[in-house]
């Protein structure tokens, strides 16, 4: 399964004229999503799952499923937007509490074995130098994380330029 | 000085964000005015974002969320560049200490350098941030003096950021792990408080490792 998540409107995105296959789950902003609570209810009380209950309650599952992870994101200051970030944070059921030893550094066990490829496609006219080394640190932070998949990063200064990173 | 002391932690009730602003508040007491800011019982208003704009120094503590800043607080600090831009009129100070729950601090890089490029966007300065981790440990320790056992790297790092913030200068970030071993904390997380909070819920090692 491909899974795209994105934060634009549905205008701009409509605008991209993508051809998507039926493999393919949008993830969007409605403006429903909740922030994670950081209860770890998605470990310790419903593992899997997380509490809020919204359409965002099962992003670990959908990830689970996924072969092939394409996230769409404006750059705040080296990060994700905040929609495509509470995205990431609902996302922890896809993590154990338990934990690995990665290059000397501690992290979360996975709950599934598949991997995905991942690739960020960062917009915004006027993200600077630092944020995009931040934010290419970000997403190899993230790549690590989820057992050091493959990743790729890249930036473009509007919404319409990123069809050419869609073909 | 007026000082913003900024809870980033989306929990309600105590947590290990409120925790290390309770245990720097009587290191930058003396002469200062100090306001709380608690952002996860409710959005600020535009009152209290005006507010923030006439402080001296900002305090954030918050917890790291995948390797970076929670999207609750992003939100919010979205909005406060906005305000800062246009109500800001004096300078403004920001310092951070970010917790996470694995043992290293290091892994907080991330997150304090988008407090940094945060700054430059509107106009401020970043003074310095911690990093620390083992956030969890903090509630089983929270008896335990500043600068004593477990928390005496974290005394050492407190001492340097409040020196920093009585100054308003700016510092390298500060990472650290909690003075104690690696291996014993491993045991601890995983016993006394993963599984343990599982039990709570009546599940077993099983039920953790569920797979949908």
């Amino acid at each position: 399964m491909r899974l795209l998540v994105h934060d634009l409107t549905p205008q701009e995105f409509e605008a991209l004229g993508l051809e998507l296959s039926p493999e393919t789950t949008v993830i969007s902003d409605d403006g429903t999503i909740k922030p994670c609570i950081g209860c770890f209810g998605c470990w310790v009380k419903t593992p899997g799952v997380c509490v809020l209950n919204d359409k965002y309650q099962n992003m670990g599952q959908l990830l689970s499923k996924c072969s092939e992870y394409i996230i769409i994101s404006k750059c705040c200051y080296g990060s994700y937007s905040p929609f495509v970030k509470n995205i990431f944070d609902r996302s922890i059921s896809y993590f154990l509490p338990y934990f690995n030893n990665i290059d000397g550094e501690t992290h979360h066990k996975k709950r599934y074995d598949n991997r995905f490829s991942l690739s960020v496609l960062f917009y915004g006219n006027d993200v600077t130098e630092a944020e995009k080394e931040t934010a290419k640190d970000l997403v190899a932070a993230n790549s690590t994380n989820y057992s050091r998949i493959k990743y790729n990063v890249s930036f473009y200064d509007n919404t319409l330029s990123l069809k050419e990173g869609l073909q | 000085m007026k000082i913003a002391m900024i809870d980033g932690s989306p929990k309600y009730t105590i947590s290990n964000s409120s925790r290390l602003l309770g245990k720097l508040e009587p290191m930058i007491r003396d002469n200062n005015e100090i306001v709380h800011y608690h952002l996860a019982t409710k959005p600020f208003t535009e009152e209290q974002y005006l507010e923030l704009c006439g402080m001296d120094v900002l305090v954030f503590s918050f917890p790291l969320y995948v390797d970076s800043i929670p999207s609750h607080l992003l939100r919010m600090l979205l909005k406060l560049e906005d305000f800062m831009k246009t109500n800001r009129q004096k300078p403004v100070t920001v310092y951070a200490i970010v917790n996470n729950g694995f043992y290293e601090g290091k892994q907080n890089h991330i997150a304090i350098r988008i407090l940094e490029n945060w700054c430059l966007k509107c106009g401020i300065t970043f003074g310095q941030g911690i990093g620390t981790g083992a956030g969890e440990m903090l509630d089983f320790i929270s008896n335990i003096p500043l600068g004593h056992g477990p928390l005496k790297n974290l005394g050492t790092a407190f001492q340097g950021l409040t020196d920093s913030m009585k100054t308003l200068t700016s510092g390298k970030p500060v990472y650290l792990s909690p003075n104690f071993p690696r291996f014993a904390w491993r045991f601890s997380a995983i016993n006394f408080v993963w599984n343990a909070n599982a039990r709570k819920n009546g599940l077993k090692k099983k039920d953790i490792l569920k797979q949908l």
